[in-house]
């Protein structure tokens, strides 16, 4: 391959080791100073059945990074933006506040803050990953629930694994092409 | 990385001249700088250190910019934490920066707690606290003061404060916790084990509930073990927790009845002779006795006991003693749960014990401890009091240096065997951590002096007449601490940030008191003194170095077996693993365990369980920003079938009463709890004005709660009570 540099970050997602802690949701907090109340990430909880018949499962959300992400489309000012490896982020200088990206992502990913008046999102820790770190929720969780890696890197822990393990991604008839995998 | 770091000289250097700075920048802002790239920042420095948040002392890589915390890290070196920073560890980036937190020292100004206080020095306050605690040592004696403290790196000078001073009566966290499993299995291998769930195949759980409760390194272990299907998880519990989802079967047990589950088992496993022949012969002693004794225990008589299935009991069982020695019953931490919980737990140790799991890879391990010095300070002479909970004659197995929580406070109240007058607390918050509250509160009005140390305003500090701000733990250097396990550590917690307002670590808050108590000889040295003679004897080159640089020295590789020759003695009576316990007969307990049925709550009453959450572990936890969005206020579990009988919805407000009292707090209607059932969490509705999230928000567990103990450990039995619950 020619472009070897290329790169297209991902998420790998086992909700089944999911427990619910919130340890990414802090985390996240804490290395991307999200105000309180306001969430970048969060844990979708799904209860069902009757007394003693019981089912509960967890499913780690935020920005699916996507492969065609409609809030890059609508955005009028391109201060919401993609980088080639695929990390969609919004340029703070550029954003009027206008919110129309919250309305088109369909994962619900986005949200203003009222103290800059912008809307804000996950960027996969931007600032760790050009470092060479993986992001802050990937790191600290637990029962290590995230794999971040290249999808583009055909040895890479992450291809390997959506190459030998079923998945489904969220929304994909939305035509956006998320880029968080569930593992099933 | 190693470039980043800095030797804590320099580092504090650096920070002294930050911290001028520190004071006004608040973290948003300074997170901002960061996000917009400003290129003339500082490259961020990282320290690391241990958290203190829980428990379990994992380790912390902190980034500081600026001379303030930005991130918390989990540092990847430590063995036992395995990587990880939960939800708590992240979050304690706010116990510092917390606008609620103690900020000077305090001495009351007006009613106790009325919350009118006088901002003071900190000579004001050690001399107020030293006049007060010398006049009751010379109405009273020493013995009329009592010590409390929860663990902790610097519980220790704080205890022995207290000892030097001459008080008979320290008493710590356990009994509102674990002394009954630790009672249990020190009885019957004479250590407490460590249960090795990275390599069990097979794991059975009471009410552990290990996927909210976060133990290092159980829970991640479990969870990667349970959720790669090489362990089988079986759960009991009277609630459908995280742990109850994760379980490949979960019976929702009638509570109290554990006993005559594991009981059971054994029946199975003895009676169809599926217990590690070899290793009892070997290592255990009482076995006929005990094959004799469960013989009554039939899985059709368990059936109508715990509401587990016969056929399921054998089935488990069967399976159990299949996966064995890759099979545990796991033991739990907090075991304060009924007032059998000694023998329940007993029973866990033995069943454990006939399959053979004893130090072997996937069952149960004795704890592997790294060696390390230890600080030689003057000692003191023995208290020549007897202590006030009679720890003698009330529950002669327990463990001396503890104490027995509730007799002393039952004691204390009554002035019996003798008055005691001052209550000196560290690190506890005793209002919430013991059952019955408005008894606490009532010994805490009953005292002279009371004097708190703590970061944060708690209801005990509320009620107190001085109260000593602690650093939080990110802005202080602590000893050295050993963690026994599987993979054992030490772990250091260094000083990250200088303390932002005018708070000392305990050991100069200790000392302050020692000065003007006299007693200053006894505490004669400095926390770099403390901790060079410890690191001294660690099996690595430059130890004190090292560990400044990783905080934290590991064994990656566990051992097993060690005790496994057969001339190996266990620190019991007999040497051997005591199936049967004489020492148990001649205390006058039952050597074998016995069953004895609980009682069930009556028509309209409910039993009370507790429990914790992921974000959740102490009462303080609550009034921390980043947790507490997640869980605003606490709610009464309940049943929707009752629910419905009561008319109650999601929302209601109840009012729920005990013989102990009430409280108002909203229902949550829900499937995930029996019906017989009721359960809140624990931390909220607060007294004290500055735990300004959760002051008067939701309840507190504690006002219910009876006061009742496990009548060996004297462990409280905090599932005892009944309550009514009615719509208001």
């Amino acid at each position: 391959m020619a472009e070897k540099t290329k790169k297209r970050y991902a998420l790998v997602i086992d909700s089944r080791k999911c427990i619910n802690c919130k340890a990414c949701v802090v985390a996240c907090k804490a290395e991307n100073g999200v105000p309180v109340g306001k969430f970048r990430n969060w844990i979708t909880e799904e209860r069902r059945g009757t007394y003693p018949h019981l089912l509960a499962t967890f499913d780690p959300e935020q920005c699916q990074h996507c492969q065609n992400p409609s809030c890059v489309r609508v955005c009028p000012t391109g201060a919401s933006w993609q980088r080639e490896d695929g990390i969609v982020l919004v340029k703070f200088d550029d954003c009027i506040g206008c919110r129309y990206c919250m309305i088109a992502c369909p994962y619900n990913a986005r949200y203003f803050r009222e103290d800059e008046g912008v809307v804000d999102k996950c960027t996969f820790c931007v600032q760790r990953v050009d470092k060479g770190k993986i992001p802050a929720c990937v790191e600290t969780c637990p029962s290590k629930v995230r794999l971040f890696g290249d999808l583009d890197d055909p040895d890479g822990a992450l291809a390997q694994m959506l190459m030998t393990r079923r998945y489904l991604t969220k929304k994909s008839e939305t035509g956006n092409g998320p880029q968080l995998y569930y593992l099933l | 990385m190693a470039s980043n770091r800095m030797d804590r000289r320099t580092f504090l250097q650096v920070t002294a001249a930050g911290a001028a700075a520190t004071a006004v920048v608040t973290q948003t802002g300074c997170l901002k700088y960061f996000e917009k790239g400003d290129g003339s920042a500082p490259p961020p420095l990282e320290v690391a250190t241990a958290c203190e948040l829980c428990p379990n002392k994992c380790s912390v890589l902190a980034v500081v910019e600026g001379g303030v915390i930005r991130k918390l890290n989990p540092n990847p070196e430590n063995p036992k934490s395995r990587g990880m920073l939960c939800a708590r560890g992240n979050a304690a980036v706010k116990q510092v920066y917390d606008p609620d937190r103690l900020k000077q020292p305090l001495i009351r100004a007006g009613e106790r707690g009325e919350g009118k206080w006088r901002a003071v020095s900190w000579d004001e306050a050690f001399d107020y606290a030293a006049k007060k605690l010398s006049e009751i040592k010379q109405k009273y004696g020493p013995e009329g003061t009592l010590w409390s403290s929860t663990e902790g790196f610097q519980e220790i000078f704080f205890k022995n404060l207290g000892s030097a001073f001459g008080s008979p009566n320290i008493v710590r966290h356990p009994t509102l916790c674990l002394a009954s499993v630790n009672l249990a299995y020190s009885a019957t291998f004479g250590t407490v084990p460590s249960f090795d769930l990275l390599n069990a195949e097979y794991v059975i759980m009471s009410g552990a509930n290990r996927f909210e409760a976060i133990i290092t390194p159980d829970t991640m272990d479990l969870i990667g073990s349970a959720m790669q299907r090489k362990a089988k998880l079986i759960y009991l519990d009277p609630r459908f927790t995280v742990t109850a989802a994760k379980a490949d079967q979960w019976f929702p047990i009638r509570p109290g009845t554990d006993m005559a589950f594991i009981l059971a088992m054994l029946n199975v496993i003895v009676g169809e002779g599926r217990y590690d022949k070899e290793f009892v012969a070997t290592y255990t002693t009482g076995f006929d006795k005990l094959a004799e004794h469960v013989a009554q225990y039939t899985p059709d008589w368990a059936e109508k006991e715990t509401g587990i299935p016969a056929r399921d009991i054998v089935h488990i069982a069967r399976e159990f003693a299949d996966a064995a020695p890759r099979a545990v019953y796991y033991a739990g931490r907090r075991s304060s749960w009924y007032r059998n919980d000694f023998q329940m737990r007993r029973a866990q140790a033995i069943l454990n014990a006939v399959v053979g799991n004893w130090d072997r890879e996937g069952g149960m391990v004795p704890n592997a401890k790294i060696a390390m010095g230890e600080y030689l300070f003057l000692p003191w002479d023995d208290p020549k009091a007897g202590r006030v909970d009679e720890l003698d004659k009330n529950f002669p197995l327990a463990a001396k240096g503890d104490g027995v929580y509730l007799k002393l406070r039952e004691n204390v109240l009554a002035g019996k065997p003798y008055p005691v007058k001052g209550w000196m607390v560290y690190k506890q918050d005793p209002v919430n951590a013991m059952p019955d509250q408005a008894a606490t509160l009532r010994m805490l009005k009953g005292m002279d002096f009371v004097g708190v140390i703590d970061i944060a305003m708690s209801d005990t500090a509320w009620f107190a007449d001085v109260v000593f701000p602690e650093s939080t733990y990110l802005e202080r250097t602590d000893p050295i601490e050993a963690m026994p396990g599987i993979w054992p550590a030490v772990v250091f917690r260094q000083q990250v940030v200088k303390p932002i307002h005018d708070t000392k670590p305990n050991l100069e808050i200790v000392q302050g008191l020692a000065k003007r108590l006299e007693l200053s000889d006894y505490f004669d040295y400095t926390m770099d003194q403390w901790v060079e003679a410890q690191a001294k004897d660690l099996p690595v080159k430059e130890p004190f170095e090292y560990l400044k640089k990783h905080g934290v020295l590991g064994i990656a590789e566990p051992k097993y077996g060690g005790t496994l020759t057969p001339d190996h003695r266990f620190v019991t009576k007999s040497g051997k693993i005591e199936l049967f316990s004489e020492r148990l007969g001649e205390s006058g307990y039952d050597p074998l365990p016995v069953y004895k049925p609980p009682t069930d709550p009556r028509p309209g009453e409910f039993r009370m369980v507790l429990g914790r959450k992921g974000t959740f572990t102490h009462a303080n936890q609550t009034n921390n920003p980043w947790l507490h969005e997640f869980y605003p206020e606490n709610s009464l579990w309940l049943n929707p079938k009752p629910a419905a009988n009561m008319g109650i919805k999601t929302g209601d407000m109840l009012e729920v009463s005990s013989m102990a009292g009430s409280v108002k707090i909203k229902a949550l209607v829900t499937e995930e709890i029996r019906p017989d059932c009721v359960f809140m969490l624990h931390g909220y509705g607060k007294l004290a004005k500055w735990q300004s999230l959760v002051y008067g928000v939701g309840a507190s567990d504690a006002v219910i709660l009876e006061t009742a103990w496990d009548e060996v450990s004297g462990n409280a039995a905090f599932h005892e009570t009944f309550v009514k619950v009615r719509k208001v």
